[in-house]
C-alpha cells in the first residue's frame, strides 16, 4: 500500500477541489516546552482547504497543544505560521479570530451564567449591545439550521446540557466567520447519535470550502470521518496518512509507538462482598439529583468496573465513598465497619477506604510538600512515624525510599523534592503507592490512567490486579471502555446516577454501550 | 415628630459614602479583582479633599474631584500589583491601607492640615418642591452629590447589563478564559474596573470630609471602608440592594449624633460600636437565610495567566 | 458569513512586547527565593531612603540614623530589641493563623483584649504578688481567644469570611477599650484616659543590661516553640498540609475544621500575649493608643516572613529598626512618624512585587 505524505491521492472521499491553493494553515518546525517539560518537539502540520484533517494521538501527545498555538491560546517558542500562503503571527486569541480560525475546546470556554446569545455576542461584538443582540441572534439561528442544530440560546448556558453546551461553542466560532474550525475531543461527552450528527454537520461545513481539525483519540472516528490522518506522540509527527490506506493495527502501533499489549487477567478468588451500597441517592443545591437509587455489591478479590460516560455521577459516587460529601438517602456498609453512612473521610479510612482520585493534582497531592511528606502522610495520621511531639524524618525518608523502588517511580532524586516536579506517570505511581501502603479493604481507582501513557498504564494496571490477588476489593471508574473490559471481574454501567446494567466479564462490548448511552 | 425629619433628613448624607464606596467595590469585584483595600483609599482622598479645601481656597467640587483623582491615582499602584504582577490580592489590599494610613498622616501633619475646619457643600434647592412640609425637607434638599450618587446606580446598572462594555466586563469577572478567548482583553478591562472602582471610592471618601464632617482627623473613615465590603457581599453584588444596605447603615450614623444631640443619655461608646455590630449581624443573617446563588464573581480573587497549564 | 475568500492582512512579524511570554514557573530553588526577597527589601529600602532625602534628610544622616546610631548605640540596640519583642509575638500570631489558611486580620483586636485581660488582674488585685505578673500573662491569653471565639464560630459553623469578623471586632475592641478608659478605669490620678499604673510586681520585670527586659527571653522561647510545632510535631507536618492543599489534606482524612480552630486559637492567644507583652513591659499601664501599628504590622511580617518563625525574627529586627530610627528623626528632623508606617508599606510592597519573580517566568520569544 502507498502510503506518501502529500501525494495527491484520490481516497475513498471527494477530493476536494482547490488542492492547488495554498494550505489552509501550515505549521512547521513548531516547538513548545512548559517548564522543563517539551510539549511539541518541531512539528510540522499542514491543513487544506475544503478537508476534514484529523489529529490522533493519545492523552498528552500534544494534539491539543499544537492546536492551542493555532487559536492563539499559546505561543510556540520557535517555529513559523503560514495562513493561506503568507506567513503570520498569532500572538492571541484576537489574531486568531481576524484570521477565521476557530476553536472548540474539551473545556468549553463559556460563561455560565450569561445565556447562550450572550456568550456567542461576547466573541463577536456588534456596534451596540442591542444592535448585537438581535444582530447576532438572527446570524446565529440561521447558522444552526444551515448546520442541523436546535438548541435554546436564550436560557443560561449552565442549564444547558453538555451538547447543547457545545452546540453554543461551535456557533460561536461559526458566527465569527470561523473557516478554519478546530474541534478538540468533541466526542467525548456525546451519545453515538449526537456525534453523527455532529460529523453530519462537519462534513457539510468542509464541503463549503472550510477546513476542520478534529482533535482525537478515537481511532474509528478518524478512520470514518476525516480525509487525512496526522498521528502524533510524545511531541511529534509520526506520520500523514489517508484513512483508506492504513488498518486499524498500523495506526495503533503509529499512536502507541510499541507493542505493548496488556492481557485480561481474571481473579481466581472472589470472596464475600466488602462493600454494599444501598439507595443511594445524593441531591445538589441545585436541584438535581446526581445520585438516584444507586445500589451495587464489591466483593474482596474482585475489580467491579464502573464503565460510563463521564457526567453521569461518578465523582459523586467516589465522593460519598471517601466521605467527602453526604448522601441525601441511602446506606453504604463496608465489612469491618459496619454502616458507614455519610462518615467523615478520616474514619473510611479508618475502615479500609483507599482512592486513586480523578483529579491527581488537587485532590491527591500537595505539590509544594515533598514526596516523603506525600507518602507519609496516611501513616502519620494513623499513628506512625514518631509521636505526637517529634515526627521520625529519618523513618520516613527510608520508608519513601523502598516504596519510591518497589513501585518504580522515576524522576525522584531525593526524599524532600516537591512533589510537583513529578511527571503525570511517576505521581500517579507515588500516589498508589501511597494508598496501598495502608490496611485495604476497598481501593477506589478513579480514571487511573487518564494523561498516561501506555507503559504507565499497564504499570498501574498490574497494580490494581496485585491488589485484587491480595484480597482487596478494587473499585475501578473509567470513561474508558477498552480500560474496563481489561480488567473487570465485574462490570456495571453508570447512567444519570444510576447503575442500569450489570454484566459478569468478558462483557458484550455492544450491550455495555448501548446501556451507557440509553436513557436511564 | 422634628426628631423625626431631621433624621430622616440626614439619612441621604450619611448614606452617600457607603453608597459610592460599595458602587465602586461593585464595579471593581464584577471584573473578579477583590479589593480589601476600599479603607486606604477612603483615607487617601477624605485627606485629599480637605487639602483642596485649605489649599486652594472653598471650592467643595474641585476638592471632590481631587479626592477622586488622589483615590485612582493609588488605585493605579493597586492595579499594578494585583494584575500585571499577579500579587496576593488579599495582601495587596491590606498593604495599600497600610500605605494610605501612612501617607494620609504624613502629608496632613506636614501640611498642618489636620483639624482645620471648612465650610461644606451646600444644599440644593428645587423651587416650591424644597418647601413642602416634611418630604421637602427630605427629599428636595440634599446636595448634589446624593442626587449625583443615585444617578450614577442607575447608570453603573444600566452599564453592566445593557451594554457591551458591561457584558465583557462580567465576562472577565466570571470566567477570564472564556473572555480570553473571546477577544476580551483582560488587563484592559481589570485596570479599568479597579480605576473606575478607585474613582467612586474616592468620591465617596472626599464626601466624607468635605461635605460630612467638614474637617480632616487621622483615620476618619472609621471602618467605613470595611463596612462597605461587607454591604457588597450581602448585596450579592447587585447595586440597588447595596444601596439598601448604604441607606440603612445611613440610617444609624445618622441617629447617633441624633440621640447625643436630644439629651438621651446612652453609653457613648456602646453607640459607637453600633454600626459594625449591625454588619456582623447582618453576614449572619444572610447567610442563614440561604445560600443558592451566591452572586460572587466566579473569578474573584484569582491572578490571570494565559499560558497556565495543567 | 461562512465565506473562505480572502484572509485579512496580518504581521509577519512578533512585535516587542508579543516576544515576552508569561508563564507560570514550576519551582525555585529556596535560595534563589531568598535572593528575591532580600532583592525586594533592599530596593524598598532604597526607595524608602529617596523619601527620606525628599522630606529634607540628607543621604548621609540617613545612613547615619539608621545604621551607625542603630548598632553602634547599645541604648538603640536594647529599643529595637524592646520594640521587637511585641512584634516578633504578633508576627508569631499571624503566621500561626495564616498556616492554617485562617486569615486573622483581628490581631489588633485579641491584643487589645489581651491587654484588657491583663488590666483586669492588675486593677483588681488578683493573686499574690508574685504570681501576679503570671496570671496576668495567661488571663491576657484567654481573653485574646475570647475574642477570636465568634469570628471562628461563624467561620466554621457558618463559612462566613473571617477576614470581614475579625475586622470587625478590631473596631468593637477599641471601642469598648475607649468605654473602659474613659469611664471605670480611668485613673483617678491624673484624669486621663489610661488605666492607673500597675505596681512594680506588675510590670515586666528589666534584664539588667540598658532597658531590655523579659519581653526579649519570652519572644525567643516563642520563636522556638513555634518552630518546634510546626517544624518538628505531629501537628506541623499535618498543619503544612492543611497550608499547601486543604481538599487533599481533607480527602487524607486530616479533620480541618480542628486544626483551624487550634490554629486560630493559638494565633489569638498569642495576640493577647502581645497585648500583656505590650502594656507590662514597654507602657506600664493600659492606654487608648498602646497596641497601635501593632495589629497591622503582625499581619505584613508574618506575610514577609512566610510564616516562617526565623524570617518572622528577622524582619520583627527590621521594622523595630524602622520604629526607632522614625523616632530619632521625629525628635531631630521633625519627620512625622507616620513616616515610619509608610516606609514599612513600600518595603511590603517592594517584597510583594519581588515575588512576581518567583513565581512567574519571561520568556523571550524569537
Amino acid at each position: 500500500m502507498n502510503v506518501t505524505v502529500g501525494q495527491m491521492h484520490e481516497g475513498s472521499r471527494t477530493v476536494p477541489s482547490g488542492l492547488r491553493e495554498p494550505p489552509a494553515v501550515e505549521l512547521r518546525g513548531i516547538v513548545k516546552t512548559f517548564g522543563g517539560f517539551v510539549a511539541l518537539d518541531s512539528v510540522d502540520f499542514e491543513l487544506r482547504r475544503g478537508e476534514i484533517h484529523a489529529l490522533l494521538g493519545e492523552n498528552g501527545a500534544g494534539k491539543s497543544s499544537l492546536m492551542n498555538i493555532v487559536a492563539g491560546i499559546y505561543t510556540p517558542d520557535r517555529g513559523e505560521i503560514t495562513v493561506s500562503g503568507r506567513p503570520t503571527v498569532i500572538s492571541g486569541p484576537a489574531d486568531a479570530r481576524r484570521l477565521r480560525i476557530g476553536m472548540v475546546h474539551q473545556h468549553y470556554k463559556l460563561v455560565k451564567p450569561f445565556s447562550g446569545i450572550e456568550n456567542i455576542v461576547l466573541a463577536n461584538p456588534g456596534r451596540s449591545y442591542r444592535d448585537s443582540m438581535s444582530r447576532i441572534l438572527s446570524l446565529a439561528e440561521e447558522a444552526a439550521r444551515k448546520i442541523g442544530f436546535d438548541v435554546d440560546l436564550t436560557r443560561p448556558v449552565e442549564t444547558l446540557s453538555i451538547p447543547e453546551q457545545q452546540r453554543i461553542e461551535i456557533l460561536k466560532t461559526l458566527v465569527a466567520g470561523a473557516s478554519i474550525i478546530i474541534l478538540d475531543e468533541p466526542t467525548a461527552v456525546l451519545t453515538d447519535e449526537e456525534g453523527s450528527r455532529l460529523f453530519a454537520a462537519m462534513r457539510r461545513l468542509a464541503e463549503e470550502g472550510n477546513s476542520v481539525v478534529l482533535v482525537t483519540h478515537k481511532l474509528h472516528e478518524a478512520l470514518e470521518h476525516a480525509d487525512r490522518i496526522t498521528v502524533m506522540r510524545a511531541g511529534r509527527v509520526v506520520r500523514t496518512v489517508l484513512p483508506g490506506e492504513v488498518t486499524h493495527t498500523e495506526l495503533t502501533t503509529m499512536i502507541v509507538g510499541s507493542n505493548v499489549v496488556e492481557l485480561p487477567e481474571r481473579s481466581s478468588r472472589i470472596g464475600r462482598a466488602v462493600l454494599k451500597v444501598r439507595s443511594a441517592s445524593r441531591r445538589n443545591h441545585d436541584g438535581l439529583d446526581v445520585l438516584r437509587d444507586l445500589s451495587f455489591d464489591v466483593r474482596t478479590g474482585e475489580i467491579y468496573g464502573l464503565a460510563g460516560i463521564g457526567g453521569n455521577g461518578q465523582g459523586e459516587l467516589v465522593e460519598a465513598l471517601t466521605g467527602l460529601v453526604p448522601l441525601s438517602s441511602g446506606n453504604v456498609y463496608i465489612e469491618g465497619g459496619g454502616d458507614v453512612t455519610n462518615q467523615p473521610p478520616h474514619r473510611m479510612r479508618a475502615v479500609g477506604v483507599g482512592c486513586i482520585p480523578a483529579d491527581r493534582h488537587s485532590l491527591a497531592m500537595a505539590g509544594d510538600l515533598p514526596i516523603g511528606d506525600n507518602y507519609s502522610i496516611g501513616g502519620v495520621l494513623a499513628g506512625r512515624f514518631g509521636s505526637a511531639f517529634k515526627v521520625n524524618r529519618r523513618q520516613i525518608r527510608s520508608v519513601t525510599r523502598a516504596a519510591v523502588k518497589r513501585f518504580e517511580v522515576m524522576g525522584v532524586r531525593s526524599e524532600r523534592q516537591k512533589a510537583a516536579l513529578l511527571s503525570g506517570g511517576n505521581a500517579q505511581k507515588l500516589v498508589i503507592a501511597r494508598e496501598f501502603s495502608a490496611d485495604l479493604r476497598i481501593i477506589i481507582a478513579h480514571s487511573p490512567s487518564r494523561g498516561l501513557d501506555v507503559r504507565a498504564a499497564a504499570a498501574v494496571h498490574e497494580h490494581l490486579r496485585h491488589a485484587r490477588d491480595n484480597g482487596v476489593g478494587v473499585i475501578l471508574i473509567s470513561e474508558d471502555l477498552d480500560e474496563i473490559l481489561l480488567l473487570a471481574d465485574r462490570i456495571g454501567v453508570m447512567n444519570r446516577g444510576r447503575i442500569v446494567a450489570e454484566f459478569e466479564a468478558p462483557g458484550d462490548r455492544h450491550a455495555i454501550g448501548k446501556a451507557m448511552i440509553g436513557h436511564a | 415628630m422634628d426628631f423625626l425629619i431631621n433624621w430622616l433628613a440626614n439619612i441621604p448624607s450619611f448614606a452617600t459614602p457607603f453608597a459610592l464606596a460599595a458602587l465602586g467595590l461593585i464595579i471593581c469585584e464584577k471584573s473578579g479583582i477583590l479589593n480589601l483595600g476600599a479603607e486606604g483609599y477612603m483615607l487617601i482622598s477624605a485627606m485629599a479633599g480637605a487639602g483642596a479645601m485649605l489649599t486652594f481656597g472653598q471650592h467643595p467640587f474641585l476638592a471632590l474631584a481631587v479626592a477622586a483623582l488622589a483615590a485612582a491615582a493609588l488605585s493605579l499602584i493597586f492595579g499594578f500589583l494585583v494584575i500585571v504582577l499577579r500579587v496576593n490580592q488579599v495582601i495587596s489590599g491590606l498593604t495599600i491601607i497600610f500605605f494610605a494610613q501612612g501617607t494620609s498622616q504624613l502629608i496632613s501633619t506636614i501640611q498642618g492640615w489636620t483639624n482645620e475646619s471648612f465650610t461644606g457643600l451646600g444644599t440644593m434647592r428645587f423651587g416650591p418642591l424644597s418647601d413642602i412640609p416634611a418630604i421637602g425637607k427630605i427629599v428636595f434638599q440634599q446636595d448634589l452629590i446624593v442626587y449625583l450618587a443615585i444617578a450614577l446606580f442607575f447608570v453603573t446598572n444600566w452599564v453592566l447589563n445593557s451594554t457591551n462594555i458591561g457584558l465583557r466586563l462580567r465576562s472577565v469577572g466570571e470566567n477570564p478564559e472564556a473572555a480570553d478567548a473571546a477577544g476580551v482583553s483582560i488587563g484592559l478591562y481589570r485596570f479599568g474596573a479597579v480605576i473606575a472602582g478607585g474613582l467612586l471610592m474616592g468620591l465617596a471618601g472626599g464626601y466624607l470630609s468635605v461635605v460630612v464632617s467638614k474637617i480632616w482627623v487621622d483615620g476618619m473613615s472609621g471602618g467605613r471602608g470595611w463596612i462597605a465590603i461587607a454591604l457588597v457581599i450581602f448585596a450579592r453584588w447587585r447595586p440597588f440592594v447595596a444601596l439598601g444596605g448604604a441607606v440603612l447603615f445611613g440610617c444609624i450614623e445618622a441617629l447617633i449624633p441624633r440621640m447625643a444631640a436630644s439629651g438621651w443619655e446612652l453609653p457613648q461608646y456602646f453607640v459607637l460600636m453600633l454600626p459594625y455590630a449591625v454588619t456582623l449581624a447582618v453576614m449572619v443573617w444572610t447567610s442563614l437565610s440561604g445560600r443558592a446563588g451566591s452572586g460572587q464573581p466566579g473569578a474573584l480573587g484569582q491572578p490571570f495567566v494565559r499560558e497556565e497549564r495543567r | 458569513m461562512l465565506d473562505t475568500v480572502d484572509i485579512p492582512r496580518s504581521r509577519a512579524r512578533r512585535g516587542l512586547i508579543d516576544r515576552f511570554n508569561l508563564e507560570i514557573r514550576e519551582h525555585m530553588p529556596l535560595e534563589q527565593q531568598l535572593l528575591v526577597v532580600i532583592g525586594g527589601v533592599v530596593v524598598g529600602l532604597a526607595i524608602s531612603s529617596l523619601l527620606l532625602v525628599a522630606a529634607g534628610v540628607s543621604l548621609p544622616d540617613v545612613y547615619d540614623e539608621f545604621v551607625v546610631e542603630i548598632f553602634t548605640n547599645p541604648r538603640n540596640i536594647s529599643s529595637v530589641l524592646d520594640y521587637a519583642s511585641p512584634l516578633v509575638v504578633v508576627g508569631l500570631s499571624a503566621a500561626m493563623a495564616f498556616k492554617a489558611r485562617f486569615w486573622n486580620i483581628g490581631i489588633e483586636g485579641q491584643l487589645i483584649f489581651g491587654g484588657i485581660g491583663a488590666t483586669v488582674v492588675a486593677n483588681y488585685d488578683i493573686g499574690p504578688p508574685f504570681l501576679r505578673l503570671a496570671l496576668m500573662a495567661v488571663f491576657a491569653i484567654l481573653f485574646g481567644m475570647a475574642w477570636m471565639a465568634l469570628p471562628l464560630f461563624l467561620k466554621l459553623k457558618l463559612q462566613i469570611n473571617e477576614i470581614i469578623s475579625t475586622l470587625l471586632m478590631n473596631y468593637i475592641a477599641f471601642d469598648f477599650l475607649l468605654h473602659l478608659l474613659y469611664g471605670p478605669w480611668k485613673d483617678p490620678a491624673s484624669g486621663f484616659p489610661n488605666s492607673k499604673l500597675y505596681d512594680g510586681f506588675e510590670q515586666l520585670p528589666m534584664l539588667g543590661w540598658q532597658d531590655l527586659n523579659l519581653a526579649a527571653v519570652f519572644a525567643l522561647v516563642l520563636v522556638a516553640g513555634f518552630a518546634w510545632l510546626l517544624g518538628v510535631s505531629r501537628f506541623g507536618f499535618l498543619l503544612r498540609f492543611v497550608h499547601s492543599n486543604p481538599r487533599m489534606a481533607r480527602a487524607m482524612g486530616v479533620r480541618i475544621g480542628v486544626f483551624t480552630l487550634v490554629a486560630a486559637l493559638a494565633s489569638a492567644g498569642l495576640a493577647g500575649f502581645g497585648g500583656f507583652v505590650i502594656s507590662a513591659g514597654i507602657a506600664g499601664r493600659l492606654t487608648q493608643s498602646f497596641f497601635v501599628g501593632y495589629g497591622f504590622s503582625g499581619i505584613l511580617i508574618g506575610f514577609l516572613a512566610r510564616n516562617n518563625p526565623v524570617g518572622v525574627v528577622l524582619f520583627s529586627l527590621l521594622i523595630s529598626i524602622l520604629m526607632v530610627a522614625g523616632q530619632s528623626l521625629q525628635v531631630f528632623y521633625q519627620i512625622p512618624f507616620a513616616m515610619v508606617q509608610l516606609m514599612q508599606a513600600i518595603i511590603v510592597i517592594c517584597v510583594a512585587a519581588s515575588e512576581f519573580f518567583i513565581r512567574h517566568r519571561l520568556r523571550f520569544v524569537a
